[in-house]
Formats: structure tokens, sequence, C-alpha cells
């Protein structure tokens, strides 16, 4: 009887300090709290087919080859193309696709990956890819596998209209629709953030009713959106206006730069683009001046150093964490705004102030936090709960040796 | 149609309410002279209107892109052309009587830059009255018969493949050459295809095959193309053709000297295609020339008065003018230029625009009375050429296949120089590469511009949607005139029997009255029916006389007048017997034959408006006043007012000119003087519209009716 009875008190007995633990933690870590941005994801899409329509390939893979610059690996980009420019028949290069006249750049290489191409790209595909909706055989390239802490660039160029834009001369994606997929999106805990940059004409009305998301369209209602230049040589425009600043914008910086999204957004001359870019910022939580352009156009994460190679958190440790992080960096933001205001015009190298801050207060495995709580002692609850904790093996031991 | 509407308002006449369309319709009727003075009066302003409503064109199609890319020809290619041109030239290549010897230069500068080569072998075909195919698609499972091996002609056929292409489309550039006796002009259009076609072989955007044929022209153009054409969309799977080429040796000698010569094997003795034909160019170049600049002439009327999609026509103005700096013509009636009545309509349009653009300022609709008068001209030609349904240039052939061609004639400013030679190679060569590279990007057919305009100018035109109206407004009195008729027709018979009869036989004898004089207009339909058949036969009659053989043109058109008439006498002996007996009665009725005739009349105009607009309306104008005015001699000759001598003398004038011949002649008469008119000239005129098939042919003997009522 004993035995029986014994290995299930046991069970009671370990399970308290567990509970105990828990609470105590629990109690720390704020629930309400959004997730750390851990990762970026870039959904580039080109919904135009014919030769004619050259330049929104072009623009497409010209986005493609600056966010992979700025450090988002190929299987965080959905790239999808509607036509395939670099093999049409009509190609004076073959296999080469150029966003400039001079020909300097092919963005065409050997490391592009696309993920849809030709009549895969249709509206149905590119809503799934938002919500996540697969069909099982899908693999995993082709999915937008982002989780609550990601930071997803949409990016859309082709033929639009009023509240739509044209998918492969066939069919339309209406901007309820799109408002519909991020509002999935976000039920879903897929983005942490989105930014949805649009090309084409009246490019702002698309999003007019997308909530939770920073958006930037190449023109107003009403207004067209043009190409930049026609290339006499291969015959085609081979470059969208509102594309070819934003990519001028982007060649000047590398993946260490701090230019913040309103210093894009700001970038865009509604002389030398015959349209007016159009941002719309009211349903995005942070300030502009405060957002790096690289939070969605690159991938500059911060490195948390640890002590040990494998720090064994579980998750809600990190999301207690990343409480304190957050408190550290808007001190920082604030530091690093003055800095701006300073120096206004050029931006700030300075090496990651977040690492700097994470370095001091990331020292952190169990031990040390619990070393750290006992220090502060402050919190007499607390107090009770680390000492009911260490008398538990005490209990259990004497249980044990009684028997 | 007009007929059973008026039953319905006779049905409805003692309600009380009536709805508004039919009292719209009652009183137009009521009120149909004037509404038919209006209406021809506007619609022949509307067609005088025309060219002040004219648009200016725009390339429709997004994917032609013309001028977007630079052109590549070079010196280097325009002098391998000119070194074409100087073989040709050279007075060694004529020696040969048949001309084999420049065709084998031809199809060895073809090989030499890489491309397919092939002769076709063809027998001109002569040009035959198939009374039954009007409508029908171009014969093309015609039998061979046994020609002769001396006539035969031979077209050179180069083809480049697109290098990254699927080969299902092709471009065709057309240059007709006379080995015989050709010019330096022909000579000269073959150097710049050929400064194209080498620059074409080194390319790498073609996506559509190019083909370039060297058509022999010395059985005409057109037949030279339309042989290659037939050949080219009806494949021969047996070999029943070989044997009648073996047994020329001529042509076989020459295919053998080839195949020996030419070690490659991209010659080929068989005939070559390449995938479907999306657009068609026929290049010539003019020798002489008089005009102090540089002009491209563009013809595009085809057999029927089908034109080439508009976009085509766009391309090449756009591209001659903007980017080769060349004059560009469409063909004008050169004789209305000068025409004074013209240059007058021309200023009172000019200062009504200014009047209106006074009144409000968005009004703009007013052209220089000088541009008025070539855009009239140039409507004109472009009406006459639709409505004869000939086309001009062999570009023709090509739309019986719906391939959309235009010819292009450059006509250079003359000098012998060589620098002046280079410079046209030049521009030619690029302009043609212009127009291949822009239709070569195109995806579909041509579709998204017009295929029903008429145009003005080389960038302006009128569209279905504005011609259309002058041609309603003019053909608008005829449904009502015909109502009108008939319904007086029936009346007044109404009347002089209700006065005979007395009251109480009424209610017995109207319903059965009225059911006989409802069916009355079929005896006055019967009359027609029987002026129509007449019709018919006469129209069949050329394509029985054209079978006795060596008869001169003048011996045959009296032959066919002759018949004519005697078939009259028979189908009026034969048939219209009874109508004879009724004599009494038959000018009662006239009105009712009238009134049918009118409706017969406006049917068969909208159909042919449907058909081949130009023909319509120009039918339409000479056919409209006449039905219209249209009375008995007697009737006008009895009443011996100053109204009905007038209305009897138009008649008789309207009657005359309406008559093919006598319009013929007029119009001969005009252009060229009376003096050389001569019957036979008809009947040549006539035999080439039978050779085109054209639906002229059939509205000519329908003008032919209505004189037979008059």
């Amino acid at each position: 009887m004993e035995t029986f009875i014994n290995p299930k008190s046991l069970f009671h007995l370990l399970l308290l300090p567990c509970l105990l633990l828990y609470s105590s933690i629990a109690y720390n870590s704020s629930p309400v709290e959004a997730a750390m941005h851990t990762n970026n994801w870039a959904v580039l899409v080109c919904t135009s087919r014919f030769w004619f329509n050259y330049r929104h390939m072009a623009n497409t893979l010209s986005l493609y080859r600056t966010v992979k610059r700025l450090g988002i690996p190929d299987e965080r980009i959905i790239l999808m193309l509607a036509d395939d420019m670099a093999c049409n028949t009509r190609n004076k290069y073959p296999a080469q696709v150029f966003n400039n006249e001079n020909h300097r750049l092919n963005l065409y290489g050997d490391n592009v990956e696309v993920d849809y191409r030709g009549y895969e790209v249709t509206v149905e595909n590119f809503l799934r890819v938002l919500t996540g909706r697969h069909e099982t055989a899908v693999p995993r390239s082709k999915r937008l596998l982002s989780d609550e802490g990601s930071h997803i660039l949409l990016y859309m160029t082709g033929h639009g209209g009023d509240e739509f834009l044209k998918f492969q001369d066939s069919e339309e994606l209406q901007s309820h629709d799109l408002a519909d997929a991020v509002k999935q999106m976000k039920e879903k805990h897929r983005f942490k953030e989105l930014l949805i940059m649009v090309d084409t004409c009246q490019a702002a009305t698309l999003f007019n009713q997308s909530p939770g998301v920073l958006a930037i369209g190449s023109s107003m209602k009403g207004e067209n959106s043009y190409s930049h230049h026609l290339d006499s040589d291969v015959g085609v425009s081979v470059v969208d206006r509102f594309t070819y600043y934003t990519l001028a914008f982007f060649e000047r910086l590398n993946i260490y730069d701090n230019a913040s999204l309103s210093s894009l957004f700001s970038s865009y001359n509604p002389s030398l683009l015959m349209s007016t870019a159009y941002y719309r910022k009211d349903l995005y939580k942070r300030r502009l001046e405060e957002v790096p352009v690289t939070n969605f156009f690159g991938s500059v994460m911060e490195t948390i150093h640890t002590d040990a190679a494998y720090k064994a958190l579980s998750r809600r440790n990190s999301g207690r964490f990343e409480d304190e992080m957050s408190l550290d960096q808007s001190v920082h933001h604030i530091k690093r705004r003055m800095l701006i205001k300073v120096n206004d015009g050029d931006e700030i190298h300075d090496i990651n102030p977040e690492l700097l801050q994470g370095e001091e207060g990331a020292s952190k495995c169990p031990w040390s936090t619990f070393r750290k709580k006992f220090q502060k002692a402050e919190n007499v609850d607390s107090l009770l709960n680390y000492g009911l904790v260490a008398m538990i093996p005490l209990l259990v031991i004497s249980t044990w040796l009684v028997q | 149609m007009a007929e059973t509407k008026e039953k319905s308002l006779s049905d409805e006449k003692p309600k009380p309410r009536v709805r508004p369309i039919v009292r719209l319709g009652i009183f137009l009727i009521s009120h149909s002279f004037h509404v038919s003075v209006v209406c021809c009066t506007a619609g022949v302003l509307a067609l005088f209107l025309l060219p002040v409503l004219a648009k200016n064109t725009y390339i429709s199609e997004n994917a032609l892109m013309p001028g977007s890319a630079s052109p590549m020809l070079s010196n280097q290619h325009v002098s391998d052309g000119n070194r074409l041109v100087k073989d040709l030239t050279n007075p060694n290549s004529k020696s040969s009587e048949t001309g084999i010897e420049s065709h084998k230069i031809i199809a060895q500068y073809m090989l030499d830059l890489g491309a397919e080569v092939s002769f076709h072998k063809f027998h001109p075909q002569m040009n035959q009255f198939h009374p039954l195919h009007f409508f029908s698609s171009p014969d093309s499972g015609k039998i061979q018969e046994n020609y002769s091996c001396s006539s035969y002609g031979i077209n050179t056929v180069g083809i480049i493949r697109a290098p990254h292409g699927d080969g299902k489309e092709a471009i065709v550039l057309v240059t007709p050459y006379n080995a015989l006796k050709s010019g330096f002009g022909e000579a000269l259009s073959l150097g710049i295809a050929y400064s194209v076609f080498s620059l074409l072989t080194q390319v790498t955007w073609l996506a559509k095959d190019i083909i370039w044929l060297v058509a022999d022209s010395q059985y005409g153009e057109y037949a030279a193309v339309a042989a290659w054409l037939r050949e080219y969309q009806t494949p021969k799977f047996s070999s029943l053709s070989t044997p009648n080429a073996e047994m020329c040796p001529d042509v076989n000698n020459l295919f053998e000297l080839k195949g020996h010569s030419i070690s490659g094997s991209k010659f080929s003795n068989s005939f070559r295609r390449a995938g479907t034909m999306a657009s068609a160019l026929v290049l010539k170049v003019r020798d002489q020339n008089e005009q102090f600049e540089d002009t491209i002439s563009i013809y595009a009327e085809a057999s029927n008065g089908q034109m080439p999609n508009l976009d085509l026509i766009n391309v090449v103005n756009y591209l001659a003018v903007h980017r080769q700096g060349l004059r560009v013509n469409v063909e004008k009636l050169w004789s209305l230029l000068n025409s004074s009545w013209l240059k007058s309509l021309g200023e009172i349009f000019e200062s009504l625009a200014k009047v209106a653009k006074s009144l409000y300022p968005k009004w703009k609709f007013g052209i220089p009375a000088t541009e008025y008068v070539e855009g009239t001209a140039t409507l004109a030609s472009s009406l006459y050429y639709q409505a004869l349904g000939v086309p001009t240039g062999p570009h023709g052939a090509f739309r019986d296949y719906q391939v959309d061609a235009i010819t292009l004639e450059i006509s250079p400013k003359f000098s012998l120089d060589k620098v002046w030679r280079n410079d046209i190679l030049l521009r030619g060569g690029r302009l043609i590469e212009g127009v291949i590279r822009s239709v070569n990007n195109l995806l579909e057919k041509f579709h998204q511009s017009f295929f029903l305009y008429l145009l003005t100018s080389p960038s302006k035109f009128v569209s279905v949607g504005v011609y259309m109206i002058a041609f309603a407004l003019l053909i608008a009195p005829l449904p009502m005139v015909a109502a009108s008729l008939y319904v007086d027709a029936n009346s007044s018979s109404n009347c002089s029997k209700g006065d005979s009869s007395t009251p109480s036989a009424i209610t017995d004898t109207d319903e059965h009255s009225i059911a006989i004089r409802s069916w009355r207009w079929l005896n006055s339909a019967k009359l027609v029916f029987i002026v129509h058949l007449w019709g018919a036969i006469v129209s069949l009659l050329p394509y029985f006389i054209s079978q006795i053989p060596d008869c001169s043109p003048t011996t045959s058109f009296m032959i066919w007048v002759l018949l004519s008439i005697l078939s009259l006498l028979t189908l009026n002996s034969v048939l219209a017997s009874p109508l004879a007996c009724a004599k009494a009665t038959q000018e009662k009725e006239w009105a009712l034959v009238k009134s049918v005739t009118i409706s017969s009349v406006f049917i068969g105009l909208g159909l042919m408006s449907v058909i081949n607009f130009a023909t319509a309306e120009i039918g339409a104008l000479l056919m409209v006043p006449m039905c219209l005015l249209a009375q008995p001699l007697k009737l006008d000759v009895r009443a011996g007012t100053l109204r009905s001598f007038c209305r009897m003398i138009c008649n008789l004038v309207l009657g005359h000119i309406a008559f093919p011949p006598a319009a013929f002649f007029l119009l001969k008469g005009m252009l060229d003087g009376f003096g050389n008119a001569n019957v036979g000239d008809f009947w040549m005129w006539v035999e080439s519209l039978w050779a085109w098939n054209s639906a002229t042919y059939l509205f000519i003997v329908e003008v032919t009716y209505i004189f037979s009522h008059g």
C-alpha cells in the first residue's frame, strides 16, 4: 500500500515547485506585450504578362536584388513573376533582364529563385500565400512561413486602377480582398509589422481599407504611374519611376545604415515621379522617423549575446526578456533621435547600439535570473515564493529519509 | 416590315389612346414628303461633313510600341543591298530570256545569308467569272489544268527562322519583280528588302519567322502573290503536281543547277512554309517621280472594300513621319483637289466652325478649307476604291486569307547619285525594319483598332460609327415613303368602294374585301420579283458570253444587250401577261408597286451596307432620289402642271444617269473627256469587276431593276 501511495505523493511534491516556479515567472512577464521582431520576409509580386510590360518584371527583380543585398535570405523571399521576360523570344539579350539602359546590371543572374512564375501568379495563389492557407502539396519554399515576430515587405507592381490591381490580364485583386487578407494575417499572428508598397496607376486606392499596416503607393487616386525611361536597344521601357527612385534611395545604403522610413518616404519628388507618392501611416503605431528602412527592406536582427553556446530558455522566458529589452530600447531610441537631430542629413553609423544595450542586459541564463531576483529582493511575495521553493528539496529529502 | 407596322396601325385606330411611338410613326408617315426631303439633305450634308468629323489616328494596340527600339540597320547592310542592286542591274544578268539568271542571283544572295530558299513555280491563272462564288472564300482547290511549259512564273522565297521563336507565326515581305523588264525601281526595292533581310538574319529578337517573297510580276503582281498564297495556305499532300514540273525541262534545269552549285542543305525544291502570317508588307519603289521630297504611298484597299487593321497603317505612318522623315500619302482623287465648289464648301464649314467657337470656346471642330478639300479628295478615293471592290495592289491577295497587308510605294526624289541611293536604301530599310520589329512585338492578331474606316488623310480617319450616320439618314425615308404609299393606296381604294356600295352591304362584304385588299400587295410583289428575276438573268448572261471564243469587247457587249432585251420580252410575254390584262387597275396600283419596290431597295441597301459600306453609300446616293421621285410618265404627262413636268424631267435624267452604262460613261467623260469613250470599255470594266468577284457587280444589277420600273 505504501509503495502504491508513495510515488503519487512524490509526484505531487515534484509538481509543486514547478507550479511555484511558473507562477513566479508568469507574474513578472506581461502577457499584453507583442512578440519581438525576429525575422524579415518579403513578398514581391509582378502581376503583368506580355513583353511590353517588361518593366514590371524589372521592377520586381530590382527590389528582389535590393532586399537580398540588405540581408533577407532567399528562403524568406516569395518572388512571384507573372511572365518570363528573360526568355521571351523578343528579348535582344536572351536570359538577361536589365533595369537601366546602361545594361550594367543583369538582374536575372544565377541566383534568382522565382517561387511563383507564369500562370501560377494568380489572385488565388497570392491570397493563399498571404493567409497561409495552402494545399498540403505546396512545398515550404512557396509558403510565407512568417510568425508573430515577422516584419513583412509586400511589394506589388503591375497595371492597376481605382481599387484594383490587374493580375495576368485576366483577373484582378481588389482592395477589399487585400484588406481581408491582411486582416486574416493579423488574426493568425502572421506578422508583427507589414509594409505594403505598390507601384501601379492609382496605387493609393488599393489600401483604402487595409487595417493595421504601413502602406505606400506610387500615385494618388486619378493619377497614373509612369515608366522612367525607354531602353531603345531592348525596345521597351525598363523601369517605372517610383521603383527607380526607390532603388536610387537604396543603392546608397548598406546593411548597417540606419536611414529611417520617413527619409525614404520623403525622398519621393512628385515632379520627378510625375505622380504623388502617397503613404498611409495612421494605422501604424511607431513613428516613422524611428523605424530604420532595414526593418522591412533588410533583415537586421538584434543579436543577443549569451554566455552559453546553447541557451536553454523556454519560450516564455524569452518573452519576458524582451519586455525588458523594449524598455531599454525606448531609452535608446530617445538617444538616437537626439543623434539624428544633431546630424540629420547623414545617417548615423553607430554599430548597433542595441547590441551594446543587449549585451548589458543579456548576460542571462536561468541561474543569473535567480540571482538577480534575489539581489533585488524588494518584493516580499517573490521572496516568499523563492523561500518556499528552497524548502521543497528539503521536504522531499526528509520524506524519503523517513521512509 | 413597313406593311406589318401599317396594319397594326390601322387596327389600333379606333382606340382612343395610342402609344407615343405609334403616334410618332403615324406622324412621320403622314409627313413622309417633308421627312424624306429633310433626311436626304441631311444625309448628303453628313457625307460632306465627314472630313470635318474625322478623328486623328492613334495606335490602339499596346504591344506594338513602334519606334521604341532604335533601328539597327547600318551602312554595312545598306552596302549589302547596294551590291544586290548592282548585280541585278548589270546587263549580263538580263541576257537570259526567261529571267532565270536574276532569280538565281537573288536566291544565291539569300543563301549566303543563311536563309532557307526555295523556288515556287506557278502558272498564271486566268481570271474567271464565277457567278456563284461571290461570298465564298477564294477558291483553293482548283484543278490543275494543262498549262503550257512556256508560261510560268517563278517566285523566289527566302525564309528566316526566328532563333528563339516557336515558328508558329510569320511576317511576310513581298517585293514584286519582273526579271524580264525590270526598272531601276524594282531593283532598288529588292535592295531595300535585301538589306533588311540581311539584318534580320543576325538579330536575336525575332519572335516570328520572316518570309521574303520575290514575286515574279511578269503575269501581274497580284497573280504571282495570289498563286504563292494559294499554295501556302492549301498544302497538297499528294505528289500530283511534281510530274507537271518535270514536264518542263527549263524549270528542272533551274532547280538542278541550284542543287549543284550550292553545297548547303538550305535550298530545297519543295515548297517551304513558316507559321501563320501575322501581317504582310508589299514594298515597291516607283521609277519616276516628279515630287521634290521622298514620299511613301500607302495602298490599303483589298477586295470588296475590306481594309487592313488601322493599326498597321498607323505604325507605318508613325515610323515614316516621325522616325524616317518621309512624307506619307494615301490615294486621292486628284480631280477633286482643284474643284472650286469644294473649296467654297470648305470655307463655309470653316467660317461656321469659327462662329461656333466664338459662341462656345470648347467647340473645336473646324479644319482649314485646304485641309478640307484634301480630306474630301482622299475620302472620295477611299470610298471609290472600297466601292469598286478591286484591290489596289498585291496586298489584296493577303486580305482574302484574313492577313493584314498593305502596299508601300516609295517614290524618292530622283537622282542617280550614289549618296542618294544609299540614303533611300537606309531610310526605306529602317522603315521596314521598324515596322517588322513592331509587328514582331505583337502577341495576337491585329484586332485592337478599326477594320471599318475611311481615311481622310494618313493620320485621320472616319470610323464606322460616324459614317453610318450619313448612310442611315439617306435611307431612312425609304420605309416611311413605302408605308405612306401603302396607306394611300389602301385608303383611296377604300373610299371608292365605300361610295359605290350600299350601306347595307358594307358589313357583309367588308371583311372579305379587307382580306383581299390586305393581300393585294402580293400582286405588285410578284411584278417586282419578275423584274428582279430578269435582272438576275441579265447579270448571269456575261458568264455565257465570255465562253464564246474570239470576241471583241464591243461585239460581246452588243450580244449582251441583245440577249437582255430578248429575255425581257420573253419574260414579259410568259410571266407578265396576267398583269398586262389588268391594265386598267395597274394604273391605280402603281403606288403599291412603288411601295414594294422601295421596301425591297431598302432591304437590299441595308444588307449591302453590311457587306460593303462604300458600295451601299454610293448606291444609296443614286437610288434613293430615284426611288422617291419615280412616277409613271403617263400620269405626269396627263397632269400637265409645271411641277409634274419638272418631276418627269428629273425622273428621266436620274433614270439615265443611274443606268450603269450611262453612269460609267458620265464618270469616264468627266475624268478623261468624252472623246475616247467606247462601249467596249464598259465591257472591259465589267469584266474586270467579275474578275474580282465584286459585290459591286451584284449592285449594278440591282440598279438595273429600278431602272426598268421607271
